[in-house]
């Protein structure tokens, strides 16, 4: 069978760091970025473990913002 | 949409003329999505990004002292660089709409959401005897409605009005009913309403002087007792509040405004689980504060929780309130972090 591979894509510049990605990330793949701000002076989260990534889309569909865009890729 | 979002479609569809203001976190969203809408080519309200929050603060001075409506936004330390100008529209007696989208302090603090500001805005902030009539809205859809309301208000009383929010609530998604659109007041209209304004002399009337200056102390005082007449009216008339589940056989109340009584809300629903008996009391007004009503409420309680995000400040007032009939503690979290249901139930069982 063949795997299913994700990425995703976080829009930094409006993400507000509220962490909700965090906890609905079934494999903990999400993290906010260490000591690193946006424009807006917010802390804003980035994908810490993208090899774990499953391309599930549970955080796109948490998020408030529509922050992130999910790709997924099938590995023979 | 975003409860600073709100504010903005909700400001153009009330007929403002003109927003004036200075990008601060968490209330940027007001002036982006300003800037996006265009305004200006719809029904010709004014935007602009002033150089410093001193700026807007006297460009909202200059607005409102010609009858217009016009509003401005701003966070925390941005609103305590407006207190000045906005001691001088409360002498001057004029009326305009500042947005407060409450954040860390004191200083610049942090750019997460507090209610640090709560003594600021119901004491009046700047110097001199005065009172800005504060409302507290706790969710998106309130941040859209109070817009008007604060003109309304603002209006009726020539008073500044503030909307006192914070930077959950500024920054939340929710879904949202935007106001219907009105038409901004024409020339001649306002020259019906505001017979005080600053619109350039005719012939056949007096110049119309706007300043909150007086050197002579006798007809300072009379302006001062003016003033404080307003205030007392404003207190007889304008209290606004709102009661949840609250019965008068519960043995606790809890107090909370803006987006901590959204929390407390919750809070309150567990506790109701674990089958205590508490109700909740929400402020709109902050000032005037529903001094009566609460004093009413908290009535034979055996405690009274106040829930804030600060280290306790509305607290002061539901004391004076209750007046030492009824034990009164606080609960609050600081420095930016959001305090969570489950501790308000905790600290509701510890406490007493």
């Amino acid at each position: 069978m063949a795997k299913i591979k994700g990425a995703i894509v976080v829009n930094t510049e409006r993400c507000k760091g509220c962490q909700l990605c965090i906890i609905a990330c079934p494999k903990n793949v999400i993290a906010l970025a260490q000591k690193k701000v946006n424009a807006h002076g917010y802390p804003y989260v980035e994908a810490s473990l993208p090899d774990e990534c499953i391309g599930c889309a549970s955080c796109a569909i948490v998020c408030p913002d529509g922050c992130i865009t999910v790709y997924k890729k099938k590995v023979e | 949409m975003k409860g600073n979002e709100a504010i903005a479609h909700a400001a153009i569809r009330c007929g403002a003329d003109g927003y004036f203001g200075y990008p601060i976190t968490p209330q940027s969203e007001v002036i982006e999505t300003l800037a996006e809408l265009k305004p200006w080519e719809t029904t010709g309200m004014v935007v602009l990004q002033a150089e410093s929050e001193v700026a807007s603060i006297n460009m909202i001075y200059g607005g409102a002292g010609a009858g217009k409506k016009v509003l401005t936004s701003s966070s925390s330390p941005g609103v305590a660089l407006m207190q000045e100008g906005i001691a001088y529209m409360a002498g001057a007696e004029l009326p305009g709409v500042f947005v407060n989208v409450q954040r860390g302090g004191p200083g610049l603090g942090t750019i997460q959401p507090s209610q640090s500001v709560y003594f600021q805005a119901t004491r009046g902030g700047g110097n001199g005897d005065y009172y800005v009539i504060t409302l507290a809205p706790n969710s998106v859809q309130e941040m859209a409605d109070f817009v008007d309301l604060a003109f309304e208000l603002a209006f009726k009383y020539r008073n500044p009005a503030m909307i006192l929010s914070d930077g959950v609530i500024g920054q939340m998604m929710e879904k949202v009913v935007l106001p219907p659109f009105k038409p901004r007041r024409t020339e001649e209209e306002i020259l019906k309403e505001c017979p005080w304004a600053t619109t350039g002399r005719t012939k056949d009337r007096k110049p119309n002087i706007i300043t909150s200056l007086e050197l002579t102390s006798e007809v300072m005082e009379q302006r001062n007792l003016h003033l404080q007449e307003k205030y007392q009216q404003i207190r007889d008339n304008e209290v606004r509040f709102e009661t949840m589940n609250l019965n008068e056989e519960d043995d606790y109340m809890i107090v909370a405004f803006g987006s901590a009584a959204r929390i407390a809300e919750k809070a309150m629903e567990l506790a109701k689980e674990e089958g205590m008996k508490v109700g909740l009391f929400r402020p709109i007004t902050l000032w005037p504060f529903p001094e009566k009503e609460i004093a009413a409420a908290a009535k034979g309680k055996k405690g009274v929780l106040v829930v804030e995000i600060n280290a306790g400040q509305m607290v002061e007032d539901v004391r004076l309130s209750v007046n030492g009939a009824v034990p009164v503690a606080h609960f609050g979290r600081l420095g930016g972090i959001v305090p969570e249901p489950d501790e308000i139930v905790k600290a509701l069982k510890e406490k007493f």
